[in-house]
């Protein structure tokens, strides 16, 4: 699958007519095997874009930086969702951003080139192969994938017992560096001041250490409860390979099933904790 | 004629090692490769490019306590936290000990930095010479080689059936016996040829490049996470908090990173380095202006990591590069 062509084409008409000032795509990265973002300002250097099976990266966030420039993005339809969440969020607005949807059949491992076909775990219980919005559609709409179970991996912790799993998180939040990558590259993680920075009063201290890890990063998969749209960017960019996305997925799947909600499905159905309706019982008995 | 031990005498003497002090080598932990404390020798990995994270760790680590301030009995006392074991650091790479050459200029000007210089007292460092080389690795570049013997104590060079060793210092004659070594008649193997990068006259290149839009657009795609300061061996940028308990202070550094938003935000409010394009520009200039001009020396040693780890390809090969052209383009 390759589309750069498409794409090219398409981003060198909205440069020329002036509908867009900067194009955020794809080129190819320095180990010319994988792909890296790119950011594209002139008609001429159109022909460096690209669109393949290594193109992991989840563009939306770079919106962010440009709220109110004319911007056009390529976006998978994993990350298609992220721009109905910043819209719902009231974070961007719908008309500043020419979108190029691309039809994915799913993003190759790390490190691997176009033509290796071994997809990403998170691509095998991926249900979304069209964007769901765009201005402009490169491929051809797929009839969308029947996943029976798209919580596999959840489902595995579930079955542990609560001791296996505090075990399990416990060892993994102690490789935590905290380097932030993963509130970086999140779409959904937009504070200007994060929690874990606030100095005065410190509502995290600095250590880097299991007992801080572990508040920093369930605390982060908290506000993400309801929002996150399975990118998995966190767990992609992770340098200490924490699995990440398996938090946001469970929290996912709670909010799936106890709102029948997906984050960023579409751009107007309130956000289950941004809205409070005063007959909600989640269950809980009175 | 080299001198030589045979992989059995090197685990029994890495045995050894581990009664008498702590010893820290390349373990797996999960799919990672990181220096860790180990405690038998079948944990040890020997067969590596190099380490997910550097051994600075080891010396500067990502949180450390400098002292405590406790209050007893009317009387307020200072204690300074102190390293009581010594340890060894086994497979260490020649550029990973030329890294923490270079932190030695910051951390042991004077003032030195008491915690650090007792780290690198206690520390002894045996090398791995490489024989095989990551994609990113460039130290022939940094003024490095992937058999530079200059930073470590003992130098291991892997031949068939065991190493050539060359022991280097004093602390390495301790370490290591002379019994367990024998005179053998092997060479030690090429090493491996690296792709280069233009550093010469980086630093003077990076001057003239201070206020080229250059930054901005390759800021464009910096996330401003801090996976690139944090897996290099020289960056040393801290942030230290005072955790404070009943009657007792403790006062901690935790590691930090100039291209955390807010990093250089004064009280009042200011940041004089505010935008993305600032931050990242700081981050290179640092290590191919600031600390040559500052201590003669570039603050890189090419070991590849930021490279490996950057989410979004922020490569310093191709910035050297494309920063040595800066000036060719706008003559011409």
């Amino acid at each position: 699958m390759d589309f750069s062509e498409e794409i090219r084409s398409k981003a060198k008409e909205l440069l020329e007519s002036g509908t867009v000032d900067c194009i955020i795509g794809y080129e190819r990265a320095t180990d010319g095997v994988v792909a890296r973002p790119l950011f594209v300002y002139q008609p001429s250097n159109v022909d460096r874009l690209i669109f393949d099976q290594t193109c992991a990266h989840n563009l939306t966030k770079y919106l962010l930086n440009r709220k109110d420039k004319a911007t056009a993005i390529v976006v998978k339809p994993c990350d298609s969702r992220a721009i109905n969440l910043l819209i719902n969020e009231s974070q961007i607005q719908r008309d500043k951003v020419s979108i190029i949807g691309v039809v994915c059949p799913g993003i190759v491992k790390a490190g691997l080139d176009n033509t290796s076909g071994e997809l990403q775990d998170a691509c095998l219980t991926c249900q979304q192969h069209t964007p769901v919005l765009y201005d402009f559609l490169v491929g051809e709409p797929a009839s969308e994938p029947d996943v029976p179970d798209a919580y596999p991996d959840v489902s595995g912790m579930e079955d542990k017992s609560a001791g296996e799993r505090r075990a399990f998180w416990e060892e993994q939040f102690s490789r935590c560096i905290r380097c932030y990558a993963c509130r970086q590259v999140c779409p959904g993680c937009y504070c200007l001041e994060c929690f874990v920075e606030r100095l005065d009063p410190m509502w995290v201290g600095i250590r880097i250490a299991p007992g801080e890890n572990e508040v920093w990063n369930t605390i982060r998969a908290f506000h993400l409860a309801g929002r996150c749209i399975d990118c998995n960017e966190c767990e992609r960019v992770c340098p200490v390979n924490i699995p990440l996305s398996l938090l946001n997925r469970k929290l996912g799947k709670e909010v799936e099933e106890l709102f029948n909600f997906q984050a960023g499905i579409d751009a107007e159905t309130p956000m289950p904790f941004s809205t409070f309706d005063k007959e909600e019982k989640l269950g809980i008995s009175e | 004629m080299s001198e030589f031990i045979s992989k059995q005498d090197l685990l029994t003497w890495l045995g050894q090692l581990m009664g008498e002090r702590n010893l820290v080598a390349p373990t797996r932990v999960d799919d990672l490769l990181l220096f860790r404390k180990v405690d038998r020798v079948e944990d040890i990995v020997f067969d590596f490019d190099n380490t997910t994270m550097s051994p600075k760790e080891w010396f500067y680590p990502s949180s450390e306590t400098l002292f405590y301030v406790e209050q007893k009995d009317g009387q307020t006392e200072l204690i300074p936290a102190a390293i009581e074991k010594e340890t060894a650091i086994f497979g260490i790479r020649p550029c990973d000990a030329q890294g923490m050459a270079m932190n030695d200029y910051p951390f042991l000007e004077e003032p030195a930095d008491a915690l650090y210089m007792q780290h690198r007292d206690k520390t002894a460092l045996i090398g791995l010479a490489c024989i095989t080389a990551c994609p990113e690795c460039f130290c022939t570049s940094m003024g490095c080689g992937p058999h530079d013997p200059a930073n470590v104590d003992i130098l291991l060079t892997e031949v068939t059936d065991g190493y050539i060793a060359q022991v280097l210092t004093d602390k390495g004659k301790t370490l290591l016996p002379d019994n367990l070594l024998t005179t053998a008649d092997v060479s030690s193997p090429p090493a491996p040829v690296l792709s280069e990068v233009p550093s010469d006259g980086i630093a003077e290149k990076m001057r003239q490049a201070f206020d080229e839009p250059f930054w901005d657009r390759l800021a464009d795609r910096c996330i401003h996470c801090n996976i690139c300061s944090y897996v290099c061996p020289t960056c040393y940028c801290f942030d230290v908090r005072d955790y404070t308990d009943k009657e007792r202070i403790e006062r901690v550094r935790s590691w930090e990173s100039c291209q955390s938003p807010g990093f250089t935000r004064l009280a009042g409010g200011h940041d004089p380095r505010s935008t993305k394009g600032s931050r990242l520009r700081q981050r290179f200039s640092h290590k191919l202006l600031y600390f040559p001009r500052q201590f003669g020396a570039l603050g890189c040693i090419g070991c590849g990591r930021c490279v490996r780890a950057c989410p979004v390809n922020i490569d310093i090969r191709e910035i050297i590069k494309d920063v040595q052209q800066l000036g060719v383009k706008s003559e011409a």
